[in-house]
């Protein structure tokens, strides 16, 4: 009877602590990633000097760095996000546009948003061209948006 | 003094003729149907009013040592995680057989017991609300409240239990039992996961699941049976 009660215990505290999947460990909802490449020689790689980055109407992410890529979150409650790329004093305006998609991942991430037809719009003031590598963004292996200057 | 030895002797003779009797009667066992309630449900749906339920409980001796056992419930369960929030309702049936591996002393009813359950739960998973997980705090995401509810879902699996009930009273047991649970197969929602199943309670992430049952159940005597 003892013994039994004492395995009724074991078994009680062993299970009451396997919660293993209470920490999210899976990618969540992914960042804009850009890479900024030389207008002049579109195959390499080419950093902007002094890089200020700032959503429309907010502080900024990055400011006056020497970066050749960005990774930038977008608006979860909106169905477009402006950000302002501003190198050295010229700014150019990023309007990027997209649908929602909420996808359920785990019980410790919940959901994650990933956008679909995704279509951007950019001024040229620095910046030369760029081209939208994916219209899907749903993870962060690869830059979704490259930038020529 | 000879009125008195008889006196005495009848009196001894009364007493061993009323041992003889309990004796016979400590050696007839009782089959029958008990039936009863979980009274851990009630008791949590006061304590925590996200949780309502109820589980009612059978069993039925069929051997000397084995007994056809059955619950059956109703949950009504609200589950909050970091990201979302949703509600379970269902309800379950479990069947199996307990073998009771106590061995009595002359009289007595208690019983230690293992025994197996197959178990069947068809219930609705309503997302009442989540937060899109997003890192960092630059932008920040609104509650979502889709409130949708999946209907139709269903869920197999096995039970492994172990407990005990005591006789308390004359037919009336006490019982606690572990239940230690393994899913089969369920049917799950789109775009969302049954992270709690009624009857199975929290579905951990290697399909795993555990509950406990405190019960009160009363024994309809049926037929007694000498050993």
């Amino acid at each position: 009877m003892k013994k039994f009660s004492i395995l009724l215990f074991i078994l009680l505290i062993a299970f009451s602590n396997c919660e293993s999947d209470d920490i999210c460990l899976d990618s969540t909802t992914p960042y804009l990633i850009i890479r900024f490449y030389d207008a002049d020689d579109p195959d390499t790689i080419k950093s902007v000097s002094s890089l200020t980055v700032w959503a429309n109407e907010k502080d900024s992410i990055y400011t006056s760095e020497a970066l050749d890529s960005i990774t930038i979150p977008l608006n979860l409650n909106e169905n477009s996000t402006i950000y302002k790329l501003q190198s050295d004093t010229e700014i150019d305006q990023l309007n990027i546009t997209y649908d929602r998609t909420n996808v359920y991942i785990s019980r410790s991430c919940g959901y994650k948003t990933i956008f679909e037809n995704v279509a951007v719009t950019s001024t040229y003031n620095w910046i030369k061209d760029f081209t939208l590598t994916s219209t899907t963004i749903e993870n962060e292996t690869n830059a979704h948006i490259n930038i020529y200057h | 003094m000879r009125i008195s030895i008889f006196i005495i002797s009848l009196f001894v003779s009364i007493v061993g003729f009323a041992q003889q009797k309990t004796d016979t009667l400590k050696l007839k066992q009782t089959y029958g149907l008990r039936v009863g309630a979980d009274i851990s449900k009630p008791i949590t749906s006061f304590i925590d009013s996200d949780k309502k339920g109820f589980e009612i409980t059978g069993d039925l001796r069929f051997s000397k040592n084995h007994y056809a056992a059955a619950e059956l419930g109703y949950e009504d369960v609200i589950t909050t995680e970091d990201f979302i929030t949703f509600t379970t309702s269902g309800s379950y049936i479990k069947l199996g057989v307990n073998y009771n591996a106590y061995r009595n002393w002359a009289g007595m009813n208690n019983e230690i017991f293992f025994g197996g359950r197959y178990a069947f739960s068809f219930f609705s998973q309503t997302l009442n609300n989540y937060t899109p997980n997003s890192y960092g705090t630059y932008f920040e995401a609104d509650l979502i409240e889709p409130n949708t509810e999946y209907k139709d879902l269903s869920a197999h699996w096995l039970e492994f239990v172990a407990g005990m009930k005591v006789e308390t009273f004359k037919n009336i047991y006490f019982g606690a039992q572990i239940n230690i649970k393994k899913l089969i197969t369920t049917k799950e929602p789109d775009n969302f996961e049954n992270l709690y199943i009624p009857g199975f309670n929290k579905v951990f992430s290697n399909d795993l699941g555990i509950g406990f049952n405190y019960s009160i159940s009363y024994l309809i005597p049926i037929i007694k049976k000498t050993k």
